[in-house]
């Protein structure tokens, strides 16, 4: 017995799941070094990228797999270069405009160049399930959407358990809580801002392969992702994990069951009536730190 | 008096003074040059964006007849040479890339037009600015209907696209059917138009779902669709838009008759969804489809022999049509006076006599500046020797293959 309440469930929980691996690197990367990366969703455009070359190289699996490993890693190399060369020598100017004006220009930049590098042509991504369908008690869905479903909650549990549990990962979350105070207790801040940029333009890389396979990549893919994820971002609290996580998943079942139910036409504009909603009642946001 | 810092100063204000205006010179002598030598054309589209690749086959057919004229030696023993502007698949670009054309480049006539949005905005500025307008693709009735007397139309509205589509569904009388489409004037304006044919086949419509230009999920409107089970489901979108909604309907096992327009027909959606494409409907010109009009064969041939076997598409078409019927009316309008108006009205008077065989069959123009008749068959997307291929289905005339009703997923 399918039920159309439990399918749009359904439908947003796993788009929402991917819309929280989107925005955890963007919130890991504002909750530390207090960037808006404008630029994120242009990186999760070259996750797919990344993707598709190596999906032409190795066929089925292999290939898929792979690519999630050469996505992150290649995306995550990419980050190291813009914090190295174009963010940190910003922030040291310590003006937050021209920081955000400088991921603005390299989003625009990258969308560019992606047009001139891979061409206007949407491509698809092969999925490895073959878009098989699965017929599930309440709901059907495709393997690949299940799939993805339980990579992003892996992948968000393998980054909470190394947020928590180990000695660097610590030191990002104080770096993150009081930078000063890092910088006095001997943490070298330098180090851990291009690690979490590293390890945000990873996730990014990483959503652009599973986003990529049920969506087409074209080089302004990234547009969406960027606006949702900041969507997600604002509403769960500016640099907050645990928001991003809640917030990936009110927007895609509020999305998903608005749409049904209120109207197709504003199933874009929810999300955001959702934010204001939240930020009229919790300005910092629902899992947001008091600002001082 | 002046300290000795004030007039080094002013030195230098002077220097940089006539090194601009001696850049100004060099621009406005070398732009005068170009004009005595060449016929400038605007060509509006989008070349950059979420469709630029159908943007860029219709600019390919374009210059397909641009390059055939040329290398004749041009019109009037001038060059003719095109002038681009890109709309990036919004009105307000469009409308800036328009008035660029228009002002600046001052061409004597604008073709090309993609999106219907984009067409309804800049059509208005080229009626403004009394400058004729010629429009290659987009569809929307809206834009013919203002009464304007510049704006003119190659392409075949709403209606006649559709009309080969309709004469099928007469016959096949579907029961129930829903819509799903781009939240655009393209899509509302189509839709209007198909819910009255449906209206009149007696169906009962049972939903109308809309998406925006750019979304990637769909699986809210295609899960409600499928509670529906509606018999046919209209769906109007760009080729990336229409790629994910056949791919996420295989996904959530939803099975309709699909009937959809354009964004269905490009080489580009075959590319991406290969065989899921199976059992898909629509009203298609598809000039590879008419290869026995000797025109349209010829337009093929020339087509794929520039583009290194490509395949020509209803874009390619459309905009090589587009450029002919533009180049024949400058030359039926005579040599360019070099008053700039006198030689736009003089189009815009040849453009009305227009009467030529091209890609997609005989364009003549009716009062409003549409194309009085519009070739429309029936496609469909069927199995031939394990591909995906488009088999006309309707008129008879024209058909060489018959209707296919669509199976489930898993029998494909």
């Amino acid at each position: 017995m399918e039920s159309l309440f439990l399918q749009q469930i359904a439908n947003g929980l796993i788009i929402g799941s991917i819309y929280c691996l989107m925005a955890v690197g963007l919130t890991m990367i504002f909750g530390v070094m207090k960037i808006s990366n404008f630029a994120h969703g242009d990186f999760l455009m070259l996750g797919s990228y990344f993707a598709i070359y190596t999906t032409l190289c190795l066929t089925g699996w292999v290939g898929w797999i792979s690519a999630m490993f050469i996505a992150a890693v290649g995306v995550g190399i990419i980050g190291f270069l813009a914090e190295r060369w174009l963010f940190r020598p910003m922030m040291l100017r310590n003006a937050d405009i021209d920081v955000l004006m400088l991921s603005i220009g390299l989003s625009i930049f990258i969308a560019n160049a992606a047009h001139v590098l891979f061409g206007s042509s949407p491509k698809m991504l092969t999925d490895p399930f073959r878009s098989q369908n699965i017929d599930l008690f309440f709901f059907s869905t495709s393997l690949i959407r299940i799939f993805s479903f339980f990579l992003s909650v892996l992948a968000i549990i393998v980054l909470q358990v190394f947020l928590t549990r180990t000695k660097t990962g610590t030191a990002i979350r104080a770096t993150s809580q009081n930078r000063n105070a890092s910088m006095l207790m001997g943490i070298d801040t330098g180090l851990i801002f291009g690690l979490t940029f590293v390890i945000g333009s990873a996730f990014a890389g990483l959503s652009g392969v599973l986003y990529g396979t049920i969506v087409t990549i074209t080089p302004t893919m990234g547009g969406l992702p960027t606006l949702k994820a900041f969507a997600i971002t604002i509403m769960g609290g500016m640099g907050s994990i645990k928001g991003a996580i809640y917030g990936g998943l009110i927007l895609g079942i509020a999305e998903a069951l608005g749409g049904n139910y209120i109207s197709m036409d504003y199933k874009n504009a929810i999300g955001f009536i959702i934010i204001i909603v939240i930020l009229l009642f919790m300005p910092e946001g629902l899992f947001g730190r008091k600002g001082r | 008096m002046h300290t000795a810092k004030e007039v080094i100063m002013n030195g230098k204000t002077i220097s940089c003074c006539l090194l601009f205006l001696a850049c100004v010179g060099l621009v406005s002598f070398s732009n005068n040059v170009n004009a005595a030598n060449t016929i400038d054309i605007g060509f509006t589209g989008p070349f950059t964006g979420p469709v630029a690749f159908n943007g860029g086959e219709m600019r390919k057919g374009a210059m397909l007849a641009v390059d055939e004229i040329n290398a004749k030696g041009g019109l009037f023993g001038m060059k003719v040479n095109v002038v681009f502007g890109d709309d990036e698949s919004q009105p307000q670009k469009g409308v800036a890339a328009v008035k660029k054309l228009i002002s600046r480049d001052k061409v004597i006539v604008v073709g090309g037009g993609y999106h219907s949005s984009v067409a309804i905005a800049t059509s208005e500025v080229c009626e403004r600015e009394k400058t004729p307008n010629v429009i290659a693709v987009a569809v929307s009735p809206t834009i013919m209907a203002k009464g304007y007397s510049y704006i003119f139309r190659t392409a075949p509205d709403a209606f006649q696209m559709t009309d080969g589509l309709f004469a099928w569904l007469a016959v096949r009388k579907p029961k129930t059917v829903a819509f799903l489409m781009e939240n655009s004037d393209y899509g509302r304006d189509s839709e209007k138009i198909w819910l009255a044919e449906a209206k009149k086949l007696g169906a009962s419509d049972l939903a109308h779902l809309y998406f925006q230009i750019g979304d990637a999920d769909f699986t809210t409107q295609i899960s409600k669709l499928k509670s529906l089970k509606p018999e046919v489901t209209f769906s109007i979108g760009s080729t990336t838009e229409e790629a994910l909604i056949t791919k996420q309907s295989k996904e959530l096992n939803y099975v309709t008759q699909w009937v959809g327009a354009g964004g269905h027909m490009t080489e580009e959606f075959f590319k991406m969804v290969g065989l899921d494409s199976l059992y898909i409907i629509a009203g298609s010109n598809e000039p590879t489809l008419a290869m026995k009009d000797p025109v349209t064969a010829a337009f093929v041939k020339a087509y794929t022999a520039k583009y290194d076997g490509a395949r020509a598409g209803v874009f390619s078409s459309q905009g090589y049509d587009n450029m002919v019927v533009i180049l024949d009316a400058i030359k039926r309008a005579g040599k360019p006076s070099g008053d700039l108006q006198k030689d736009r009205d003089a189009i815009r008077g040849a453009l009305t006599k227009t009467s030529l065989n091209a890609s997609q069959g005989l364009i003549q123009f009716d009062k409003t500046g549409q194309i009085t008749k519009a070739r429309s068959m029936a496609v469909q997307v069927q199995k031939v020797q394990g591909k995906a291929q488009l088999v006309v289905i309707y008129p008879t005339e024209l058909a060489n293959g018959v209707y296919q009703p669509p199976v489930p997923w898993s029998e494909r």
